[in-house]
This record gives C-alpha cells, sequence and structure tokens, in this order.
C-alpha cells in the first residue's frame, strides 16, 4: 500500500469510526427518551364534574394524550404561568384531536362552575381543555394516590407538576409547569406519543 | 524550543475544533440540547451530572442521565478545544515577542490566533445563551456559524505556519490568478450555501415548533421554495469543482491537487447525503455528516487558497 493510500485507509476508518459511535449514541439517546416515556402508575377511577355540568371520569382519559394539572384560580404565582402554558400547548396541537388538558382545582368551594367557566374563557381557546370540581378530600386523594403529588395545605401547596397520561390511562411522565425547557420536553413527548399510536 | 511547535499546535486545535462541531452536531441531531438545564453547572447547584439516577437532586423533573451526559460532553469538550487555543495564543505571542524562527514576517499568524481564541469565546458563551434561551433556533444557527468561523481562521493558521517552516516547498509556485479568484468565489459560494441550509435546518424546526403534530415529511413541504436554491446551487458547486479541478490538473505542487480532489468528492458527498435527507425522512447520522462535511469543506477551500499564493 503506497503512502496515499495509507492515508485514506486511516481517513476512512476514522470516520467510519465515528459514524459508528455517532449512531450509538442517537440510540442511546432514543432508547433513553422512549424509557423515560415508559408508563409509570395507572389512573386510579376517579369522577369530577367539568364546569358545563358534565360528568368527567377516568374513563374520559382512554384513548387519549391527557395532561393533567392542579390549579386554583385565586392563584397568583404559579397557576397563570401554569394555565398559560397549557394555552400554549392547546395551541401547537390544535390540529390534533387525540390531544386534550385537565385542570383540577384544588380550592373546589370558591371555585365554583361559573368562576371555571369564566377562567375557562380566560385560558382555553378549544374545547379539549376541562376544567373539573369535585369533594376536596377526593382531589386531595386523586392528587397523592392517583398523580403521586403532593397537596399539602391547600390550596396554596398544591404541585406546580404537570402530568402527561399516555391512551391507555397510564401515567407516562411528570414535568415542572412553571419552566420553559420542562415544557418544551412536554411538548416533543407528546408529539414521540402521537407517532407511537 | 522545537521548529515545529507552533505548527503541531495549530494542527492540534484544528482537529479537536472539527471533533467539537461533530459533537456539537451529535447533541443536536440526538436531541440532547437541553440534557442540562443551565450553563456552566448542569444544575443550579451542581457542576456535572449525576453518574447514577439515584443521585438525581429533588425538585429537579424530568431528567435524562443520558442526554445530560451527551450535552456535557459537548461542554467538557468545548473546554479542551479552549485550552489548545490558549495554548496556540500563547506560543504566537512568545514566537513574535522572541522573533523565532522569523516569526515577525508573518504578522497575520499572530492575529489569526488572538482572534481564534475571541471566537472560541463567543462561542462557548452563545452555547451558555442556547441553553438560556431553551434552544432559540436562530442561537443554534449562530452558534454553528461561530464554530466554522473558528475552524476557518484554524485552517488559515496551519497552512500558514505550514508554509513558514516548510518555505521551500512553496518557493518558486507560479501564481494562477484564475484559480486564486476561484477558489474565493467557491469559498463565499459555500459559506452562502450552508446559510441556505442552516435557514432550512432553522425554519424546519420553527415550523416543528409551532405544529408539532405535522409529520416530519410534511414539514419540509410547509417551507417555501427557497429550499430548491440549496439543493440547485449544490449541483452548480459540484460543476464549479470540477473546473477547479480542471485548471489544477497540472499544478506542482502534489497537495493541492490532493486537496482539489477533497473538495470535489466532498461536494458530492454532501449532495448525495442532501439528497438521502429529503428522501428518506432526514436521518439523523445523515444530517450529521452533512453539517461536518460542510464545516470541512470551508477549512479546506482556505488552505488550498494559501497554497497557491506565493509570499
Amino acid at each position: 500500500m503506497n503512502e496515499l493510500n495509507k492515508k485514506l485507509f486511516i481517513a476512512f476508518l476514522i470516520i467510519f469510526s465515528l459514524g459508528m459511535i455517532a449512531l450509538l449514541v442517537i440510540n442511546t439517546a432514543t432508547n433513553s427518551k422512549i424509557q423515560d416515556l415508559s408508563p409509570k402508575y395507572d389512573v386510579p377511577n376517579f369522577e369530577l364534574t367539568n364546569f358545563n355540568g358534565d360528568i368527567f371520569t377516568d374513563n374520559d382519559l382512554i384513548n387519549k394524550i391527557t395532561i393533567v394539572s392542579f390549579i386554583f384560580t385565586r392563584c397568583e404565582g404559579a397557576c397563570p404561568i401554569m394555565s398559560k402554558n397549557f394555552r400554549d400547548l392547546q395551541t401547537s396541537f390544535k390540529d390534533s384531536d387525540l390531544v386534550q388538558f385537565v385542570s383540577i382545582t384544588v380550592d373546589p368551594e370558591y371555585d365554583s362552575d361559573s368562576i371555571l367557566k369564566s377562567f375557562s374563557n380566560q385560558y382555553s381557546n378549544n374545547d379539549n381543555w376541562y376544567f373539573l370540581r369535585g369533594d376536596i378530600l377526593d382531589i386531595i386523594e386523586l392528587s397523592e394516590q392517583g398523580f403521586k403529588l403532593s397537596a399539602s395545605l391547600l390550596p396554596g401547596g398544591h404541585s406546580t407538576q404537570f402530568v402527561l397520561v399516555g391512551q391507555k390511562k397510564q401515567i407516562r411522565k411528570f414535568y415542572e409547569g412553571i419552566v420553559d425547557a420542562n415544557v418544551m420536553e412536554l411538548q416533543n413527548d407528546i408529539v414521540t406519543l402521537i407517532n407511537q399510536g | 524550543m522545537k521548529k515545529k511547535l507552533f505548527f503541531q499546535s495549530a494542527v492540534t486545535a484544528t482537529i479537536l475544533s472539527y471533533l467539537l462541531i461533530f459533537i456539537g452536531g451529535l447533541v443536536r441531531v440526538s436531541g440532547a440540547g437541553m440534557g442540562c438545564e443551565d450553563w456552566p453547572k448542569c444544575f443550579p447547584d451542581r457542576w456535572f451530572p449525576p453518574l447514577s439516577s439515584d443521585q438525581i437532586p429533588i425538585g429537579v423533573d424530568s431528567f435524562n442521565l443520558t442526554l445530560a451526559w451527551i450535552e456535557y460532553g459537548n461542554r467538557l469538550f468545548g473546554v479542551l478545544v479552549g485550552i489548545s487555543i490558549i495554548v496556540l495564543t500563547v506560543l504566537a505571542i512568545h514566537y513574535y515577542k522572541t522573533n523565532y524562527n522569523n516569526f515577525r514576517s508573518y504578522p497575520s499568524l499572530l492575529f489569526s490566533s488572538v482572534l481564534s481564541l475571541i471566537v472560541v469565546i463567543i462561542t462557548g458563551l452563545l452555547g451558555a445563551e442556547l441553553v438560556w434561551s431553551v434552544l432559540d433556533p436562530f442561537i443554534k444557527t449562530l452558534h454553528m456559524l461561530f464554530a466554522l468561523a473558528l475552524v476557518s481562521i484554524l485552517s488559515y493558521i496551519c497552512i500558514k505556519s505550514y508554509k513558514m517552516i516548510n518555505a521551500k516547498l512553496f518557493r518558486g509556485l507560479k501564481k494562477n490568478p484564475i484559480l486564486s479568484k476561484s477558489l474565493i468565489f467557491l469559498w463565499v459560494l459555500i459559506v452562502i450555501e450552508i446559510l441556505l441550509g442552516t435557514g432550512i435546518r432553522t425554519n424546519l424546526e420553527l415550523v416543528s415548533i409551532e405544529n408539532p403534530s405535522l409529520p416530519k415529511g410534511e414539514q419540509l413541504n410547509a417551507l417555501s421554495s427557497y429550499k430548491y436554491l440549496h439543493s440547485l446551487l449544490g449541483f452548480g458547486l459540484l460543476f464549479f469543482s470540477i473546473y477547479i479541478n480542471y485548471h489544477l490538473r497540472d499544478h506542482s505542487l502534489l497537495l493541492a491537487k490532493q486537496l482539489g480532489y477533497f473538495i470535489l468528492a466532498m461536494v458530492a458527498l454532501q449532495i448525495f447525503l442532501g439528497e438521502l435527507m429529503v428522501f428518506f425522512d432526514l436521518p439523523q447520522l445523515t444530517r450529521l455528516f452533512h453539517t461536518w462535511g460542510s464545516s470541512w469543506l470551508v477549512g479546506v477551500i482556505i488552505i488550498l487558497y494559501n497554497c497557491m499564493k506565493n509570499e
């Protein structure tokens, strides 16, 4: 082998190895994302009421990709940011009828149907976002046992996390609802779930 | 001091920078850009990503260890590149002060070394801004363009310092003005081609942020017709590289001919990879090599151009 061929061969070998390493890294990254989205817990049975009086149960989560949050309308800190992020996601996925949004009030005594309705008017621009209320004890149990989110010192102490629920009513992943990077990640993960079918 | 030390240091910095562009591209195509949500630390209170999942601090949600290390690898490698360029700049200043090996007749080596240090710092800061802006597509492009500027400057330092220590090789070369002008033109066209390419990528990302549920194949359709300009110019570059090789055919310097072949082969490969991306739903590895190959072209044309030039 002459000098030039030798050099070309080495260059080829280096580039080939780089390609292999890159493929391995891309694969590991993809698998880790799928692993992150693997089903974690089943959502338990629940029954709450939407602001228009309709009953909303865990069965309404089946065959939908649902993003769940716990909020209350009098909250001035995190909830407006969380609800704005919900609205942005709602706008992003306006073309997909698979995606739906659920916000459960942790202050059902104050948040009457009419207050939830005007809150909905303020943020939601589609009918795929449900604002639910029910008995406070049921909501605490649902938050803590069902969605694994702390619910102490309500209403102020509710969790600011978003929960991604897959089509089989299984919790897939949690996101900090007031951190932009997390919301962006949630958006990407919703796409992944849509593509998984 | 070794005569070749400055040249070797330049080559090291250049190779490391090219590898860094590769790693940066890998971060982008594997979607690991937000692996660490803070900069320069991985979390606000932690320098390095944890090694196992039970070390993830409480309150950090949806943390992916693999993505964090891919992103952090890019930063660590960036530090290595930074150090190699600091060494280069220190050597340049020292050579200049002592006029070692008649270094002062090459003042551009000192300027470009200092410039490469400035550019690498800006590139690093743009990397920080990229994390803080949660991967703004425009900052991504700017971050890459500065990396391209960096390898351009470093490639220039490489060939210039190579000529400094191998002056004999280049003495008495006949200057070919057509070739020199053509190479400048080719370089400008390649930069325009890269800008068009990054424009396509930026707009694809904007489309996917705006409308994430749109299938990948349709995202490309959502772009206006300027995307064809990128393909068209690609073929133009191919013919132009053939023209340049035609002028290089009788060149006395073997290195110049080899670089000419390299440019032609790389342009052809880029067209092949580009079309592969369009027809096979943008596979990540193709994207990575498409970007990386374009960065090689930018540097190699600079090297070839300076081969032609008489000092």
